[in-house]
């Protein structure tokens, strides 16, 4: 007998009773959408913090001094680069490379008469394409020109919780290269607003040659800054620029937090993902199991025609796999809508939220789900796969009923 | 010649603690052609011997002859395959698949045989028109009341088998449809020599046999073959 014929008699059976196929369908649909808003929007959180990471605090490849430690944000010169200008001209030439450049790094307080703040100072180039982001998000004043020698930019969420305006004088501290305190007066050239709370509460921007003066620094650099056309490059990238006496790092090393943290969600999400596909499934083999009560004596008048158990069997897989691809369909329509609009509209969490992560996650205070057609694929095809497993004791019920018995049902 | 032959056949049924004797030594041969009825009270065990006879089960002791094949020696796949091209079922319930139209449930059995569809189709319509029921061919089976004993009918008869077994096939019709079901049965008898076996208590649906199996407990009280007894 033809698969068709019997999809047919399946197709048909899913009729019977409507209202039962339609809840069960449902229960399919709704619970793949809801597997792919959880992963759509755990996949967006994550590339969009990765994305923000790599954008304002780590680039794609950092080179750095071996003895340079992050943690300390250190400024003596063991742990700085000498020749800055000569490495980031080397990073440039390659060709996968975007923008390279200097930046120095160190930590400070920002004073006014009322009040104060710790953040990190960023020397930076201001020429380079690497801060376009942040001119992009200026909300206030200018940005900073080569030349500008008491300049800063702060965020502006920062600014206003300390009541400080563009054109506004204020004390920045630090201990330099020296390891000795400092201060300076600066002049609050522009605001930016990222929408990343971490960086905006937690920066100021002064050019590279300011904060090397600042810091005692001259001529070096905590890091070489370098962001690639693509991101897949940044191993080869790195294995390029290896020499002795620096230490190459990747925006995954540099990230190193955030990954793991990443990887443990994923497998958090993973399980996840099985109780809700287990729930559909229990869903569906009940749906059949009853469908399988119901027809007993039908299953045994089928058998006295001839039909074998295994015609018997695909007849009411048939059936699973049907209410499973219709409920898939129905699914992916729900889900992507879902994902349709927590892609534009995104999920607001607040500032609050927003740096619980501590500085190792780059969380805006909007978060944004994402497509991802291969993990959505998965999910649907996984779904289908456990869907007919949990299928195959009723249908194997139903397949080994002796016809003696099957007819004698009620 | 023999269609079946069933040599000193015993059946028992377990349920639960109890014991039911179906069958006690029951031998019968059944020949291509006949036309015949299993009669005799509630328990005798004709429905048993039907389904021995259409190798849905297997005795617990003697033989089971299919045109000279031992069925007790079968496969349950073999005993499938042996159905579904040697023997036709009429049922009491009709037992018609719900979800096909007549024209599909005639055709089913034709389908799981891998009848060509052009042969199909002139078999299917074929027997729709000799039951009668051509132009329902596209009802399904809560569209017609009456009439699925005819479709039962000529579904039975679509693999062309050596055998039909009819389990009370009058049982849930009124006199009319069930006097024109046992008319239909009769005549496709004797225009195809398939053989027909049918279980009943009713002497109207008795009076259309050429042959009468009176049972009761579970043995033949009278085989109704002529010179034997």
């Amino acid at each position: 007998m033809s698969l068709s014929k019997l999809w047919t008699i399946a197709y048909r059976d899913l009729g019977r009773n409507r209202r039962r196929s339609i809840f069960t369908l449902l229960a399919v649909a709704l619970g793949l959408a809801l597997l792919m808003v959880m992963n759509g929007f755990i996949a967006g959180i994550m590339e969009d913090s990765l994305q923000n990471s790599i954008r304002l605090r780590t680039g794609h490849v950092q080179i750095r001094a071996d003895s340079y430690e992050e943690e300390t944000l250190s400024l003596q010169a063991k742990d700085l680069l000498t020749d800055p200008d000569a490495l980031a001209a080397r990073a440039s030439a390659l060709p996968e490379v975007q923008a390279a450049a200097p930046v120095v790094w160190a930590s400070g307080i920002l004073d006014t008469l009322d009040d104060s703040a710790g953040l990190q100072i960023y020397g930076i180039d201001t020429a380079s394409p690497i801060y376009a982001p942040i001119r992009s998000a200026l909300v206030g004043g200018t940005f900073l020109t080569p030349d500008d020698r008491n300049g800063i930019l702060i965020g502006k969420s920062l600014a206003d919780s300390m009541g400080i305006a563009v054109g506004q004088k204020v004390n920045l501290a630090i201990v330099n290269s020296d390891g000795r305190p400092d201060e300076g007066i600066f002049t609050i050239r522009g605001l930016f607003a990222t929408g990343i709370p971490n960086y905006d509460q937690g920066a100021a921007l002064m050019t590279l040659s300011k904060a090397q003066a600042f810091t005692g620094t001259t001529r070096h650099a905590s890091a070489i800054f370098i962001l690639l056309h693509n991101r897949d490059d940044s191993a080869k990238v790195a294995a390029a620029l290896r020499s002795p006496d620096v230490s190459v790092l990747t925006w995954s090393d540099l990230n190193q937090v955030f990954v793991q943290a990443f990887q443990t969600s994923m497998s958090f999400y993973t399980i996840l993902d099985f109780i809700v596909m287990l729930i559909v499934a229990v869903i569906i083999a009940n749906t059949l199991l009853m469908s399988v009560f119901e027809r007993i004596r039908e299953m045994g008048i089928l058998a006295a025609l001839g039909m074998k158990g295994r015609q018997i069997l695909q007849m009411f897989l048939l059936e699973a796999a049907s209410l499973c691809v219709a409920g898939i369909v129905l699914g992916v329509a729900l889900g992507s809508a879902g994902v349709g609009y927590l892609a534009t509209a995104g999920f607001s969490i607040g500032d609050k939220m927003a740096t619980v992560g501590g500085s190792s996650f780059a969380l805006g205070t909007t978060l944004y789900a994402r497509f991802v057609p291969g993990t959505f694929a998965v999910l649907a095809l996984v779904l289908l796969l456990i869907v007919l497993l949990a299928s195959l004791y009723p249908a194997w019920y139903a397949a080994r009923l002796e016809p003696v018995e099957a007819l004698r049902a009620e | 010649m023999e269609a079946i032959q069933l040599e000193h056949v015993s059946k028992v049924y377990h349920i639960g603690a109890v014991e039911t004797q179906a069958l006690n030594d029951v031998s019968l041969s059944i020949a291509v052609g006949e036309f015949t009825a299993l009669v005799g009270p509630s328990g005798s065990g004709k429905t048993t011997l039907l389904q021995l006879i259409g190798c849905l089960d297997k005795p617990d002791r003697g033989a089971v002859n299919f045109q000279g094949r031992d069925v007790t020696r079968l496969s349950a796949n073999q005993r499938a395959d042996l159905r579904r091209e040697r023997i036709g079922f009429i049922f009491q319930f009709f037992a018609l698949v719900p979800v096909l139209t007549a024209y599909e449930n005639v055709e089913l059995p034709l389908l799981l045989s891998g009848v060509k569809p052009t042969e199909r189709r002139e078999r299917v319509k074929q027997l729709l028109d000799a039951v009668g029921v051509a132009n329902r061919a596209d009802h399904r089976p809560n569209q017609m009341s009456g009439q699925q004993q005819r479709v039962a009918i000529a579904r039975a008869l679509a693999p062309r088998p050596v055998l039909v077994l009819a389990d009370e096939p009058t049982a849930n019709l009124d006199t009319a449809n069930g006097q024109q079901a046992m008319e239909i049965m009769q005549r496709l008898n004797q225009e195809t020599g398939t053989a027909f076996v049918f279980a009943t208590h009713d002497p109207r649906v008795v009076s259309f046999a050429q042959r009468v199996v009176k049972m009761r407990d579970g043995r033949i009280d009278d085989n109704g073959a002529p010179g034997v007894n």
